[in-house]
């Protein structure tokens, strides 16, 4: 039941927040979404550099960086299901931690689980199209890539997806025609990610 | 620097992450520890090597006998261990009775051994004792499975003259975390190192793969499916097989197994020959004993005759007065044990489906297990899988060693010049490992046959407005209910600031690494803060210990539902 914090992403960079029921307080509009574990790297404390990034720009530097799912597996947006299973297994095979050399077994663990997020996204057509929706309009690094990892194992226990999905494909509606620029800002990346959040609330 | 994890750590003996991180380019073994039979092999550079114990029998009966307090392990024959049994004085089926509390079902059909397995029904380890004497010895599975991995070290240290340290074990796809602690001990007591457990399908198809590699593979991908029954346990796995020149890889797509086994088809067997059989089996008289051990043994027998014969004559005197002399047919065995063979049939099911693959789509069936040989396991195999005929091309008895022997020699980094045997195997969980949460129910964070290394989130709230403190209560396991399941361990979140139900944010991360190490890791964030307010908790898992069956009741009884946690994206 949405009952808070849904916000907006404006044109504005600075933050806006439209909250849709009043019975709970608006929360504070500051982005709450970076990954609090940032995957492995919490065995070696870096979670202390990404939890402390206050800096927006170091942040949005840093989430540039990141590829999105169809540039780790190595193929084209329009790559076919053949395409992106033949890349993934290349791929699985290459950075499988058994495989790794000496002392990159960290290292390699990483790649794999990335490139196993970006298989078990994109080789699911409904997951796939949600991804590539959120990409055209440049959203797919804001959302964690564990974002559609949330219906796994979900399958056949009611109908909250279907709603979950109409309730995101709704605030996209809403949202599309303020943020079709191509280059967000990170404060409304952010936002829209909260928004992924609160909607699930 | 306020955010630094901390580690809880659990109270398994020797960390796996320091055994990853080192290569030992010494020999490494690889143990099929079955419930009745037990195998030990070696790969020797191009072939598998299967070790002989000092009477040159590949097959060793997996049980311990005590005798006068020393209690030994016997790398012996059929006969002796048959004998033995009669005594009470042996332990066995230690596989099917390791890291079980008593309230397990399993636990309770094993009451019907010639040695004493008695169980409160409170959730705790049950008592099992070894009849000495007079008296009877207690002890634990872990202990009788140490015993008798020191007498398998030394007969693998005698036969390759060197000292052995390092194993690949297979084990059941049934066996929760808990139990793999209870069997890292047993190693741990044995001077053992666990290079790698393998789930026992997995490491068949390992060997599928080297065979296919070693063939020339004729298509890209193939699929197939192993289907493993032994005495205690049945296991399904569903696994592609490719060549990534110049490597061959397994990867494993789903797994099911259940632990029923040929132990299940004696006992119905030895209930059905003796219809009043209940007192008899439940009660630990020195006569009661030899007179099971003596039923247990003609019904074993006759069950072996029957995968090759049709009928046979059963005539047997379990002395006071208890005779049986009575022709058993095929089908009557067929019939009586019809629940099992029906669950061996739904397991492949479910693997199938799990796996998304048809019947039509798999290339070959592999048949392996001492259960193998029964003809109705083979015929519902094929029916199932719609085949005309199973693949041949390996040793059902040997599969799994010679899978675990290839792993070991894989793992143990030795150079292999001739990449003759350069193999990967790709894992799954077995079981889904999740927390409580939403009530009293199971929420799977990561769901079984996920691929691993495996890493997944979930977002959690309050259930109460300004609960201070919320239980992460994790479980592994597939039970629609949450006591189907198996408790791993359980941690607290505090200092959760007052606010509204449903406002806090908890994070839980489950994370599975390359040494299939299960780590829990819980933040919570105040909406419009990326902080967490507290360090994360990093919680290695399993936590428990052998108690751990009254826990989740005692956690229920001390917090009702005041600390509960609810999913967020099922509201």
């Amino acid at each position: 039941m949405p009952s808070y914090g849904l916000t907006i992403p404006g044109a504005d960079s600075r933050l806006y927040v439209t909250t849709i029921s009043t019975a709970r307080p608006a929360p504070d509009p500051k982005p709450s979404s970076l990954p609090v574990f940032s995957s492995r790297a919490t065995r070696f404390g870096s979670i202390k550099a990404k939890a402390a990034t206050v800096n927006d720009a170091a942040a949005a530097e840093e989430e540039r960086k990141e590829l999105s799912f169809y540039e780790l597996l190595g193929i084209p947006e329009s790559g076919s299901i053949t395409e992106i299973k033949q890349a993934y297994k290349q791929l699985a095979r290459k950075y499988h931690p058994d495989v790794s050399p000496p002392g990159r077994v960290e290292e390699y663990t990483e790649k794999f689980i990335r490139v196993q997020e970006a298989y078990e996204t994109l080789s699911d057509s409904r997951r796939r199209a949600m991804y590539d929706q959120d990409m055209a309009r440049g959203l797919h690094l804001a959302f964690s890539a564990r974002r559609y990892q949330y219906d796994e194992g979900m399958e056949g226990k009611g109908d909250w997806k279907n709603r979950w999905q109409s309730q995101l494909s709704e605030l996209k509606r809403r949202s599309s025609y303020k943020d079709d620029r191509q280059n967000m800002s990170w404060g409304a990346r952010m936002r829209r990610q909260r928004e992924g959040l609160s909607d699930e609330v | 620097m306020a955010e630094a994890a901390y580690t809880v750590a659990s109270d398994s003996e020797t960390s796996r992450e320091e055994k990853s991180s080192c290569t030992f380019p010494e020999t490494t073994i690889g143990i099929d520890i079955g419930t009745s039979q037990c195998r030990v092999a070696i790969w020797n550079g191009s072939q598998v090597e299967i070790l002989k114990n000092s009477r040159n029998q590949k097959m060793m009966s997996s049980y311990v006998t005590f005798k006068d307090g020393t209690p030994s392990g016997e790398l012996s024959n059929q006969l002796s261990a048959d004998h033995d049994m009669l005594s009470g004085a042996a332990i066995f089926n230690m596989k099917r009775l390791i890291g079980r509390v008593d309230t397990d079902p399993v636990v309770h059909s094993s009451k019907s051994l010639p040695f004493l397995v008695q169980t409160l029904d409170i959730g705790v380890r049950p008592f099992i004792a070894a009849l000495v004497g007079n008296f009877w010895r207690s002890t634990t599975p872990e202990e009788v499975l140490a015993i008798f991995l020191v007498e398998l070290r030394e007969m693998a240290e005698i036969q390759l003259k060197r000292p052995i340290k390092n194993v690949v074990l297979t084990l059941p796809v049934s066996f929760s975390r808990f139990q793999l602690t209870r069997i890292e001990r047993a190693c741990a007591m044995a001077g053992l190192h666990i290079l790698k457990l393998m789930p026992e399908p997995t490491a068949v198809a390992l060997l599928y793969t080297l065979y296919a590699k070693q063939s020339g593979f004729q298509s890209t991908d193939r699929n197939v499916l192993i289907f493993n029954m032994g005495a205690g346990y049945c296991d399904v796995a569903v696994s592609v097989t490719a060549e990534e020149a110049p490597r061959g890889i397994s990867e494993i797509i789903a797994l099911t197994g259940s632990a029923i086994g040929g132990e299940d088809l004696l006992q119905n067997m030895m209930r059905h020959l003796l219809p009043n059989a209940e007192n008899l089996l439940t009660s630990h008289g020195v006569d009661e004993i030899k007179s099971k051990g003596l039923l247990r043994v003609a019904t074993q027998n006759a069950i072996h005759s029957l995968s090759s014969q049709n009928s046979v004559q059963i005539d047997v005197d379990l002395g006071n007065g208890m005779k049986i002399c009575k022709v058993v047919d095929r089908e009557e065995f067929e019939e009586v044990n019809r629940a099992v063979f029906d669950e061996c049939a739904s397991l492949i099911i479910q693997c199938l489906h799990d796996a998304k693959v048809k019947p039509e789509d798999l290339n070959d069936v592999v048949l392996v297990g001492g259960c193998s040989y029964i003809p109705k396991i083979k015929n519902l195999v094929m029916n199932v899988c719609k085949k005309e005929e199973l693949y041949e091309g390996m040793n059902p008895l040997e599969a799994a060693v010679s899978g675990a022997a290839l792993q070991g020699y894989v793992a143990s980094g030795v150079h292999d010049p001739f990449e003759s045997v350069d193999v990967l195997s790709i894992q799954v969980t077995p079981l889904s490992v999740g927390i409580r949460a939403d009530g009293n129910n199971f929420v799977p964070i990561i769901p079984r046959n996920t691929t691993i290394p495996a890493q997944r989130e979930m977002l959690f709230t309050t259930s109460h407005d300004n609960q201070a403190e919320a239980l992460v209560i994790v479980y592994e396991g597939d039970g629609e209910k949450l006591e189907e399941n198996h408790l791993l361990g359980y941690f607290k979140i505090e200092g959760l600031p007052p606010a509204p139900k449903g406002v806090p944010q908890v994070r839980v991360m489950m994370d599975i690494d390359a040494s299939n190490v299960l780590r829990v890791l819980a933040a919570v964030l105040m909406p419009g803060s990326h902080v967490p307010i507290n360090p994360v908790l990093d919680v290695r898992m399993p936590t428990v210990d052998d108690g751990h069956g009254w826990c989740a009741e005692a956690l229920h009884r001390a917090y009702g539902a005041t600390q509960d946690l609810v999913s967020v994206k099922r509201i």
